[in-house]
């Protein structure tokens, strides 16, 4: 299902923060239908890349490509090329002053100008995916972590993303609620979604990723396809890394 | 110490308090009213990308939150005739209570910019954040994200400024507007006795205060429920 077309195309970025390099010199590559882990130690700059990738946090250096186009601010397609991708973050970030219906239609309605109606319906297709149909008229507030969760990957996949970025999207989740996360993003990649997921959940790599990015420091120190890279990493760090991480 | 309230504690004269309690109180409301259009400029200059807006809202802000009330009424008491004549070339005397709305309104304003630019920026940038991954402009994400949830902070406040509105009204009874506070100073006067209508205007100031903030307590629940 992975094909040569490239999705995301990063090139020798670099992001500091004051006087802390964040990210130095990344260059990636995604191509359409490819699920790419991004794993690494705490403050090793995954979060970093993944918000460049989206342009949540501008780089100082270097280029992102999505579907072979420069992002650029300046540009007037900017727009349209960051819709492209839907982002989905640790702490969910559900808009608590609407119900779970009005979050999945407001971008809908406001952005893509679709009709109330036609919003509803596209809404509760992915409210059925993600199986919470029965919650839409509830604030966020009256789910679980899981379930919020759950509204927020249905909220971006509304928008029909072609690319979605994944932010340690089970970090703040009670163990139990951790499969049901896990498990519609399992389906989604198995649908033929592109995806890049920040995740600690070794579990999660090994199974559905295709490729493993080992980042630290802010730099990547080892890429592989995730089965080599999880049964014979290559460099001492990635190494050390997997015999902390996995037991 | 109250040696006259037998002949001060009158209908007629818990009438007159009532009037000039209910002056106090309309001039509270409408300078919260005023004050919280103003408020919502300052917010907007302190929150706005141009330096130069944000420092008019700080220059508003800092010059009235430094200053006395008492002074600031003082000094459009002065100034506004003056610069009213210079234009028509007449004399010009206005309303007391005008005065008074225009001073509170403008003092209001600075205080209740703060509390909308906190509430604002009390809201958590991933409802910013999540609004720029979905496409919303900053304007869109401000009307439909962001102010109805800053809103919820901005009200309980609000609340507090008008009580302190009530209160700081009396300040006006200084350039001659006869709210409750010169309403009892001139039954004081009325009878040689100061303590019974002093009391009395205490007991009003309270009746309307412990009002609103009991008020306050319902709709603070009230909208703390969906969080
Ligand atoms: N907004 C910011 N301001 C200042 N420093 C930041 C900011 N965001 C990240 N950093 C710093 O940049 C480095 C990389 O952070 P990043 O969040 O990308 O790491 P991470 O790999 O996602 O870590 P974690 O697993 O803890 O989420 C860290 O040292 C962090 O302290
Ligand atoms: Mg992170």
């Amino acid at each position: 299902m992975i094909s040569n077309d490239s999705m995301i195309k990063v090139e020798h970025i670099t992001k500091r923060f004051g006087k802390k390099v964040a990210v130095d010199d990344v260059s990636l590559n995604l191509n359409r239908g490819e699920i790419v882990c991004l794993i690494g130690p705490s403050g090793s700059g995954k979060s970093t890349v993944l918000r460049c990738i989206d342009h949540l946090e501008k780089p100082e250096e270097g280029q992102v490509y999505i579907e072979g186009q420069l992002l650029d601010q300046k540009d007037k397609n900017y727009s349209m090329l960051r819709r492209k991708m839907g982002f989905v973050f640790q702490h969910f970030n559900l808009f608590p002053n609407m119900t779970v219906m009005g979050n999945l239609t407001v971008a809908q309605i406001q952005v893509l100008h679709r009709d109330e109606a036609e919003a509803r319906e596209i809404a509760l297709k992915y409210l059925r995916i993600v199986d919470l149909e029965e919650k839409q008229d509830e604030f966020p507030n009256k789910l679980s972590g899981g379930q919020k969760q759950r509204v927020a990957i249905a909220r971006s996949l509304c928008m029909n993303p072609e690319i979605m970025l994944f932010d340690e999207p089970t970090s703040a989740l009670d163990p139990e609620m951790v499969i049901e996360v896990l498990e519609v993003m399992r389906n989604l990649a198995r649908e033929g979604m592109t995806m890049m997921v920040v995740t600690h959940e070794m579990g999660f790599a090994k199974t559905v990723a295709n490729r493993v990015i080992f980042l630290e420091d802010g730099k990547i120190i080892e890429e592989n396809d995730a089965r080599s890279f999880f049964e014979n990493p290559q460099t001492d760090r990635a190494k050390l890394f997997l015999s902390k991480v996995m037991y | 110490m109250f040696s006259a309230f037998d002949q001060i504690f009158t209908v007629a004269n818990m009438q007159y308090l009532l009037r000039g309690a209910l002056i106090s109180l309309g001039i509270a409301a409408v300078s919260l009213l005023i004050g919280l259009i103003f408020g919502i400029i300052g917010a907007s200059c302190k929150i706005s990308k141009h330096a130069f807006l944000r420092a008019i809202g700080n220059f508003y802000v800092e010059v009235i939150r430094g200053t006395p009330m008492l002074l600031q009424i003082m000094i459009i008491f002065n100034v506004i005739p003056i610069i009213v004549t210079s234009f028509t070339g007449q004399a010009f005397r206005m309303n007391y209570y005008v005065i008074g709305i225009v001073a509170m309104s403008i003092n209001s304003g600075a205080y209740t910019t703060e509390l909308i630019r906190s509430g604002i920026n009390g809201v958590d940038k991933g409802q910013w954040e999540a609004c720029e991954t979905l496409g919303l402009t900053h304007w869109q994400t401000m009307r439909l994200v962001v102010l109805p949830q800053a809103f919820k902070r901005i009200v309980p406040p609000v609340v507090s400024e008008f009580i302190t509105l009530i209160k700081d009204s009396s300040l006006i009874s200084t350039i001659g507007a006869i709210e409750l506070m010169n309403s009892a100073k001139v039954l004081g006067a009325t009878y040689y006795e100061y303590m019974s209508p002093y009391c009395l205007a205490a007991v009003f100031y309270l009746a309307m205060t412990l009002t609103i903030s009991m008020f306050a307590k319902k709709l603070e629940g009230k909208l703390a429920e969906s969080d």
